[in-house]
């Protein structure tokens, strides 16, 4: 290794120095060390890919999300086409008796992990259709349900903040037991 | 009425003499009653005689006059009695399962004349038989089709000719039409997903029925008398 005395002199003055973020640590060591679980968490709350699913005028507001001002894009959260290509349900909108099968069936096709986050009073628990014929009294009685975005409908940025509250739990969660 | 109206209702009372038999309105329009045997002539005359020209449908729709111009909440003896938050549900006797009160469904259609600039409303009632049976207008107007399957799918109504009268609106295997006043709001049955049986059930409805916004009518002066229409039956 023929180094010269001021590349010497250089890598020596960084490793004096204590690393303040992880791009220097990355410059100084060249790795990172973590847990698999962060790294699972990290790769799932930074790409959560919701299937585009909306039933009422809650999609609207979803759109908004989706769209220029908010632009879910910057959290990672892009809209799918395919049930086989996302992570998260976002049920947004009244969930009525006729769409409740295809509710399910959409996300019986979503493979694991998934979420659901229920967006909007109608959604949440039936709210100004609750005592309907023909509206399903809540999406938690056909899918298990993690995040509750109250509203009628919620801005586009209580949506964003469902969509955070998401990403915290992920982050709680231990994929590999110990 | 302006006068171009009074001049139309002239014109229809002159052609159609007995069929047609005007009912009073205080707000310019003009609303007929038809009987259903009569239905398919008067509306082709509507549509193809140059004094009408009744070009377009613009909505079939059905009523059901079970509970009508009876209030859940009587506003009256407010001030002297306090102001009760109770609603006093409508008493609804369903009828026999044979008949209905001859005047219990109506089917009404707005028609519009593009040419002349005229509006009409005609009311048909279905009569006693169960089911109701009025003749369908879809060969005079092909956009009825949509409108009729929807009055057949809330009311019951049948449209004798219709080519495809299925239900447009509620869930498959729907049993009963949420609209007739009889139907209650909570309806029969509700869904959840059975995680045993891997599907979404129906099961017996589990809640109780509420009234929420109980129906008011109000007879008090911020409704001019001439804006109302009297019932026309008790």
């Amino acid at each position: 290794m023929g180094l010269t005395n001021s590349e010497i002199q250089q890598l020596a003055a960084v490793n004096l120095s204590k690393p303040e973020t992880p791009q220097e640590l990355l410059d100084q060591r060249g790795f990172w060390v973590t847990n698999a679980d962060a790294l699972y968490n990290w790769a799932r709350t930074g790409s959560m890919w919701p299937v585009t699913f909306g039933l009422a005028c809650c999609a609207i507001e979803m759109m908004h999300a989706g769209a220029a001002r908010y632009d879910l894009d910057r959290f990672g959260v892009m809209f799918r086409p395919s049930p086989r290509q996302s992570d998260v349900m976002i049920v947004a909108g009244t969930l009525t008796n006729k769409m409740a099968p295809p509710l399910r069936k959409i996300w019986d096709q979503m493979p694991e992990p998934k979420w659901a986050i229920s967006m909007g009073s109608c959604a949440n628990g039936g709210g100004y259709y609750h005592y309907s014929y023909a509206v399903v009294r809540g999406c938690d009685r056909i899918i298990p349900v993690d995040v509750y975005v109250p509203g009628c409908p919620p801005t586009a940025e209580a949506l964003i903040y469902g969509i955070l509250q998401l990403q915290e739990k992920i982050r709680r969660t231990n994929t590999i037991a110990r | 009425m302006n006068e171009r109206y009074e001049a139309l209702s002239a014109a229809i009372s002159a052609r159609f003499g007995t069929a047609l038999s005007s009912v009073s309105s205080h707000c310019g329009e003009l609303t007929w009653e038809v009987d259903k045997t009569d239905l398919i002539r008067v509306v082709t005359a509507l549509r193809d005689e140059d004094e009408f020209r009744f070009e377009m449908l613009v909505d079939v729709c059905g009523i059901d006059y079970l509970s009508y111009g009876q209030a859940e909440w009587q506003t009256d003896e407010a001030t002297s009695t306090g102001f009760s938050r109770a609603a006093v549900p409508v008493n609804i006797v369903p009828d026999a399962d044979t008949t209905f009160e001859p005047r219990r469904f109506a089917v009404v259609y707005h028609l519009l004349s593009i040419s002349r600039n005229w509006r009409v409303r005609l009311r048909v009632f279905p009569g006693i038989e169960n089911p109701p049976v009025v003749p369908s207008v879809v060969d005079v107007w092909a956009g009825a089709n949509w409108f009729e399957r929807e009055a057949f799918d809330l009311f019951g109504i049948q449209f004798e000719g219709h080519p495809d009268l299925r239900r447009i609106l509620t869930d498959y295997g729907f049993i009963g039409h949420p609209f007739r006043k009889d139907f209650p709001v909570v309806g029969n049955v509700e869904t959840r997903y059975d995680p045993d049986q891997g599907r979404v059930i129906y099961q017996p409805v589990s809640i109780e029925p509420r009234t929420l916004v109980p129906k008011v009518i109000r007879t008090d002066n911020r409704y001019a008398s001439e804006l109302k229409d009297e019932p026309e039956h008790e």
